[in-house]
């Protein structure tokens, strides 16, 4: 109170009382110690009087609510009389009837306000009918849960959203019954601007914000002070007591020089950002892929399997990158796979948010001191404004360069240009299932993807039609560029995304500096639209139901089994063993078409979802859609899980490897590639057909082979 | 094609062979020595089929060529044996050949009619085979989604809400009751039924899922086990009959894997038979042949 205030005297409850002018009814009498009740109001927020809970009787016609009317000179103001009692319990009463009893809060902390006044006030169940309209749930984000049933509109989240943060991200939405809180332009709450401060939350009365904390996970670690947390420039205007409501989440871990942090192929749901020292990321799995070789001419030929580097054998389209993606800020060379991350430097993002293994392997180079956090603090992180400039800046500045040339086409782009991008690229972030472009819309930027995988769809009479999976290092929106037509196809985020997007007027400018790009980009796009052409093709000239729906359609080379003739020897299975170093490719089982047993081989499905969460990217289709995996295949089976039809296997090999134990020096073990039927391509004819001894295993073209049968089936369809 | 003109060959020229030859037909002639020689070489060959699948990869040409070889060599190779014998089975080492022979012979047959005949009768009838290998955890999967599935049907029975499945619920509220709620408050426990039910369980179902073969259980003959869960039906309430669906589907594919097991021992049983006895001729066709050659 300033000296020069002027005070006003009044009677609270017949206790005289003197306050500054200005000073409200609720502070006059809370300085006092007399306690009035409110939902809508707290200390460090302007005060609005939305709900009335804390009306007070000041002797005129109305109540008066305590939060926002000012103290006056002379004035007697009654809080407890049992008309304001009643008015009260009125009140609460009618909140208590939309409310779902017990929320959230109630139910985690016992705290809820609303409840706790319904309480005191003796409320069990309310008179007045329910609302019959719902209101809803939003679970988009990571870190906060929204119950929009539990909300009593009393505006507290929006004045410290916008009033406290200066987030300006919360706002009331809708009117009457409909009414509620919005985020931005009512967007999820995980896909708007929303900052994941938290501020909302703890200022909520009740369980309508509440924290998605990750149950059941304990972090090892050292638990953390919050202030030194909130000392870190990363959690900077993050409110406190959401961060420690999820300390549980984020634990300091300390490493020595030499230690190994975590492993490539390895599952895990957790990122690190490097406080101090610095680590080296690399891949233990050696760069090949597996090729099987044998002589085809002799009698006694058997295949075998060994492991390959591209220079060793160049395989159709295989890519020629001089980078390999992982799930840090950096690539690493495909010659020499190992990088350096220092101070500032996340990474694990895409097993944190998506759970995918771990792309890589991080040693510490010198003692380290890290965070090691769970999704929903990555996400407050994330979404702070400081760290994201941060990860904005340490991108343009280290990783951008890289990241470029790391895409084969773009690999001649010059460092003057690449410094003009710098300045000129934006990293936006997509939630899972989030629209990136919309097909028919008009085009006006090119995209990278640097995190997570992309689905590219068209939309088709007979419904949607997966084109492509785009991991990181892929690029999209060149081809409705460089035509000058509307997208020619949605894309949408099938994980937590990150895309850098170059805007449409640089790509022009990109294309008429370099003529060679241009040149490149227009071939591969004009592969990718025939390859969807065929696709689309072969959709719709195929209309039975059961070809379509096994996937068949898609293939171009199956292995059937006659099933009439097969007497289930196995010796198609041992066959493939034995040329395979005894890992045998095909399982004698799979869908039945007609009286033939699709065995399982690669299919080249229409939705390749083998391709989905491979964390380092190296399974991938070639023009021809038969699948290809990388030299950079780390083992970790993700595609193998992925494969619904069970047709990619993980072959074992032995390698030297780091010893855990003595860092520095090797030892022997055994690391794993995945492979697909690979058709026996040395031999004439793969080794399950040759093997077969009832001529009942066939590799055949399947829209040749049940070419006769589809047209009985299509015709027999009626109105066909 | 070949060996069967082979075979008219040899039956012609047995005609006159046998009857110009002044003390009749047999294994000692020049002719029947020839008969003998030519069956032994087929047999031989029908035997290294055996060795042939052990490497599976080898180039030594197709697996199917070398099937048909067995099968048609090794069809042709019996009268030859019978040619070379005069028709006769001889007696001590010569009659046990000729009986392993038939032995061998007929199985062959035997086999060739069943690996004919029994995939196309697999298939048509056994619409969710499975790799044989695997029934045995077939059967034990079955049995745990049995065991689930009445565990989930005792509670709603006795009125837990919070062990009823989705289906049961709703099955529940389109009874014309108030879904879960209902279930837990409204349906009456009927004590019968609930008994009946773990009976029917514990008595036939669980037996009948457990055992490896399941001849002569009443659970294994189709209409006898449609009669028994149309009972039980009429037993339990509306909301439970999908449980008895459920369980009456685990039966029938039980029954199924069951009649897999069965067509699969058909389908390679005879090879008990043939190989043992196969490997038996060619050993003791060796020593015939040495024997006879030497003495």
């Amino acid at each position: 109170m300033s000296p020069a205030a002027k005070l006003v005297e009044l009677i609270i409850d017949g206790t005289p009382v003197s306050v500054a002018q200005g000073t409200t009814i609720f502070d006059a009498a809370r300085t006092h110690g007399i306690p009035i009740p409110t939902l809508c109001h707290q200390q460090n927020e302007n005060p609005v009087g939305v709900c009335r809970v804390c009306v007070v009787d000041i002797g005129q016609r109305v109540y008066a609510a305590a939060c926002i009317r000012q103290a006056e000179q002379g004035m007697t103001v009654k809080t407890n009389t049992e008309p304001v009692l009643g008015v009260r319990r009125t009140l609460v009463e009618l909140l208590m009837s939309d409310h779902p009893s017990p929320c959230a809060r109630q139910q985690h902390s016992g705290d809820c306000e609303l409840e706790r006044l319904a309480e005191q006030a003796g409320i069990q169940q309310p008179r007045f009918a329910r609302r019959t309209t719902p209101r809803g749930h939003d679970d988009s984000s990571l870190a906060i849960a929204v119950d929009h049933e539990a909300c009593i509109l009393c505006d507290r989240c929006i004045r410290g959203c916008d009033d406290i943060r200066n987030n300006w991200v919360l706002a009331r939405r809708g009117k009457g019954y409909q009414a509620g809180i919005a985020f931005d332009n009512n967007l999820p709450m995980g896909g708007s601007s929303c900052v994941s401060c938290g501020e909302c939350m703890v200022s909520c009365p009740t369980g309508a914000l509440t924290n998605r904390s990750a149950v059941g996970t304990k972090l090892e670690g050292g638990a953390l002070d919050i202030g030194a947390l909130l000392g870190l420039p990363i959690f900077k205007n993050v409110s406190g007591t959401f961060l420690e409501l999820n300390s549980h989440a984020i634990v300091e871990r300390k490493f020595r020089a030499g230690e190994i942090i975590c492993r490539e192929g390895d599952f895990g749901a957790t990122a690190f950002y490097i406080v101090g020292g610095k680590t080296e990321v690399y891949l233990s799995s050696p760069i090949a892929h597996v090729k099987t070789e044998g002589s085809a001419k002799g009698f006694l030929s058997k295949l075998r399997s060994m492991l390959q580097s591209r220079e060793q054998d160049e395989r159709t389209e295989e890519s020629s990158r001089v980078s390999i993606p992982i799930d840090a800020p950096v690539d690493l060379p495909y010659d020499n796979p190992i990088a350096e991350l220092g101070p500032g430097d996340l990474f694990g993002e895409m097993t944190c948010m998506s759970y995918y293994p771990r792309s890589a392997t991080v040693r510490a180079k010198t003692d380290c001191t890290m965070l090691e956090m769970l999704r929903n603090v990555l996400d407050i992180m994330q979404r702070n404004k400081t760290f994201r400039e941060q990860l904005d800046r340490t991108y343009r500045q280290r990783a951008l360069d890289s990241h470029l040339r790391s895409v084969p086409v773009l690999a001649s782009l010059t460092p003057d240009f690449i410094d003009h991008l710098r300045n000129r690229v934006e990293l936006l972030r997509f939630t899972p299932g989030q629209v990136i472009c919309t097909q028919g819309e008009p085009a006006d930027s090119f995209y990278l993807v640097r995190l997570g995988f992309v689905k590219v769809s068209q939309s088709r009479p007979g419904g949607d039609l997966v084109l492509a999976y785009l991991a990181r290092g892929s690029y999209f929106a060149e081809m409705s560029l460089l035509t000058g037509t509307p997208h020619m196809a949605t894309c949408s985020a099938l994980d937590h995304v990150e895309v850098v997007r170059v805007p449409g007027e640089d790509f022009q400018v990109m294309l008429d500096r370099f003529p060679e790009i241009r040149r490149k980009l227009e071939e591969a796009a004009a592969e990718h639209m025939e390859q969807n052409r065929q696709r689309v093709t072969k959709v719709a000239d195929v209309t039975v139901d059961q070809f379509l729906n096994q996937g068949l359609m898609e293939a171009q080379s199956l292995l059937i089994l006659d099933l009439d003739r097969c007497t289930r020897c196995d010796q198609c299975v041992r066959a493939c063993a034995d040329a395979h170093d005894g890992v045998s490719r095909l399982i004698r089982d799979g869908l039945r078409f007609d009286r033939y047993l699709v065995a399982t081989s690669c299919r080249q499905c229409r939705d390749p979802l083998c391709m989905v969460g491979c964390p380092v990217g190296s399974i991938r289709r070639r023009n021809t859609l038969e699948v290809i995996i990388e030299d950079w295949c780390i083992g970790c089976g993700q595609c193998a899980n992925n494969c619904p039809y069970g047709n990619i296997n993980m072959h074992p090999f032995p390698v030297e490897l780091d010893d855990p134990v003595y860092p520095g020096r090797r030892m022997a073990g055994v690391k794993v590639k995945a492979t697909s039927c690979d058709l026996c391509l040395d031999h004439e004819e793969p080794s399950c057909v040759y093997a077969c001894p009832h001529d009942a295993a066939h590799r055949v073209n399947p829209l040749e082979f049940f070419g006769g049968l589809l047209k009985q089936q299509t015709v027999a369809k009626p109105g066909k | 094609m070949g060996s069967l003109v082979g075979l008219a060959v040899a039956l012609v020229v047995y005609v006159p062979y046998s009857r110009s030859s002044p003390q009749g037909a047999g294994g000692g002639t020049t002719l029947g020595l020839i008969y003998g020689s030519v069956a032994f070489a087929f047999m031989l060959f029908a035997g290294l089929l055996g060795a042939r699948k052990k490497v599976p990869i080898w180039r030594l040409g197709r697996a199917q060529a070398w099937m048909r070889g067995h099968l048609w060599l090794g069809f042709v190779s019996f009268p030859l044996i019978v040619l070379h014998s005069g028709f006769h089975f001889g007696v001590g080492l010569t009659k046990a050949l000729m009986w392993l022979f038939s032995v061998v012979f007929v199985s062959g047959i035997v086999g060739a009619v069943l690996q004919h005949f029994m995939p196309r009768i697999t298939t048509q009838r056994i619409p969710l085979e499975t790799i044989y290998e695997q029934i045995g955890r077939v059967r034990t999967q079955l049995m745990e989604e049995a065991i689930s599935l009445v565990d989930e049907a005792y509670a709603v029975l006795h009125g837990d809400v919070s062990q009823a499945s989705e289906q049961q619920r709703a099955a529940s509220a389109s009874a014309g009751t108030m879904g879960g709620l209902t279930v837990a408050s409204g349906m009456q426990v009927d004590e019968e039924a609930s008994s009946e039910f773990k009976e029917f369980f514990r008595g036939e179902i669980q037996p009948f899922l457990a055992q490896g073969g399941s001849r002569g259980h009443i659970l294994a003959d189709r209409s006898r086990a449609q009669a028994m869960f149309r009972q039980l039906r009429t037993l339990l309430p509306p909301n439970l009959h999908s449980t008895v669906d459920d369980l009456e589907n685990i039966c029938e594919e039980k029954r199924e894997i069951d009649q897999q097991a069965r067509y699969h021992r058909v389908l390679h049983g005879w090879l008990l038979v043939h190989i043992p006895a196969s490997y038996a001729l060619l050993i003791l066709g060796a020593v015939h042949a040495v024997m006879a050659l030497r003495y």
